[in-house]
């Protein structure tokens, strides 16, 4: 077994758990958590599959593209806490409810 | 032997994710999110991708870590505030639960089959040889060294420019969702003699440090967003030490850094299609001095996004002590 299969199943495993902690995480901050959880995951699949094209090194387009991807999804993480405080801030709600 | 430790990483990885999620606390939730972070940053570096090691330590654990322990701030003390409805609180999950148990069943069973199709999947994924063959051969042009660097602000630099420009949407976002009240200065806060000197005394090693991983980047790991987050700490650490930045700045100048990293490689690739080349195709003579300029506005451009992202989300939390819970 190579170590890039290893990561590749781990990277599987990890967007399942991030995808089963939105749904069952009740408060905002950890269903963002998940949702960084997630692409944690994607990300690994990419990185393990560029190491197994290593010829002299290790294929750089999904290195850059993951840079990239991780800066994205810390951006979009920040918005989402954002709107959450806010949310939090005028309704006092710290997770959906569906009681009102 | 070097199997084992990938094994065992792997395993903690999914521990520290699984746990992360499934403990009750939020504050041992954020914790277990930064070893989390940590875990993956060690992955990559046993995968050998040192750049997303540093991007994933520094932002992804780091920066995005201390967003979370700042927004715990503003969530976790209104508990003690809510006591008359706690009762409220716990009666209303345990009415529920008998109509959530077959929802939980099927999610699980759902979760189940969706994980042996993601395994599958990845484990069959064809082997289509990658783009390290064309990369390596374009890489003398390019005007850097280091492959990875070469992608990110040559061959694709479109991604590179669009997430800058992600940042600034997200920060406006943010700007969006805070309200207006912006970078007021802190009142007569109480001045802190160990984070003075803890200030003192890292500020010059992070923008050293920050520099150098933005210099490093043309031949080896490093590069603008490592070095952004560098400088980005430098901006958060002045702000919580009670001196803001930004409010000390005229507004138009805090604009102007803001957008310069944007809008400088929009400005040069009109300017190469002018020349009659394609957007973001550098002559190779000057690939490399135009490749330090980009990163550096850039990482500047970033650096003073994240500081004004953290700044703006620390600053919601001073409204929201007034506010009432209304259930």
């Amino acid at each position: 077994m190579e170590t890039y299969q290893i990561y590749s199943l781990t990277s599987a495993i990890l967007f399942i758990i991030g995808i089963g902690g939105i749904f069952m995480a009740r408060h905002f901050i950890k269903k963002i958590i998940a949702t960084v959880i997630m692409g944690g995951g994607v990300f690994l699949s990419f990185v393990s599959f560029a190491q197994r094209d290593a010829i002299t090194f290790a294929d750089p387009v999904p290195h850059a593209l993951v840079i990239t991807g991780i800066v994205v999804a810390v951006a979009s993480a920040a918005l989402a806490l954002a709107l959450a405080r806010r949310i939090y801030q005028l309704t006092g709600e710290e997770t959906f409810t569906n009681d009102k | 032997m070097s199997i084992l430790i990938d094994i065992l990483l792997a395993i903690i990885m999914v521990y520290l994710a699984i746990q992360c999620l499934l403990t009750p606390r939020l504050i041992q939730s954020v914790f277990l999110f930064f070893a989390f972070g940590l875990g993956l940053a060690l992955a990559w570096v046993r995968l050998g991708a040192i750049d997303v090691a540093i991007t994933e330590a520094a932002i992804a654990a780091g920066f995005l870590g201390v967003l979370f322990l700042d927004a715990l701030k503003s969530f976790a003390p209104k508990v003690s505030v809510k006591q008359d409805n706690l009762e409220d609180i716990y009666k209303l999950p345990r009415r529920n639960i008998k109509s959530l148990i077959l929802p939980r069943v099927i999610l699980v069973l759902g979760l189940a089959l969706f994980l042996f199709i993601a395994l599958e999947a990845v484990w069959m994924i064809p082997d289509g040889g990658g783009l390290t063959a064309s990369a390596e051969a374009l890489l003398p042009q390019s005007g850097v060294e280091h492959p990875v660097t070469a992608v990110l602000l040559n061959f694709r630099a479109y991604d590179t420019w669009l997430e800058i420009g992600v940042i600034l949407l997200g920060l406006l976002g943010v700007f969006v969702a805070g309200g207006i009240k912006l970078y007021k200065k802190p009142g007569a806060s109480k001045p802190d003699p160990m984070l003075r000197q803890v200030i003192l005394f890292v500020t010059p090693v992070l923008f050293l440090f920050g520099a150098f991983l933005l210099y490093i980047g043309k031949t080896g790991p490093g590069g603008a967003f490592q070095a952004a987050v560098l400088w980005g700490a430098i901006g958060i650490l002045l702000h919580l030490g009670g001196k803001p930045i930004f409010a000390m700045i005229p507004r138009w100048l805090f604009h102007l850094i803001l957008t310069m990293g944007l809008g400088f490689f929009l400005v040069l690739g009109f300017l190469l299609i002018a020349d009659g080349r394609t957007l973001f195709e550098y002559p190779p003579a000057y690939a490399g001095l135009l490749i330090l300029i980009i990163e550096t506005l850039g990482a500047i451009s970033i650096a003073a996004a994240l500081t004004a992202i953290y700044a703006n989300l620390n600053q919601m939390e001073e409204e929201t002590n007034e506010v009432e819970p209304t259930t």
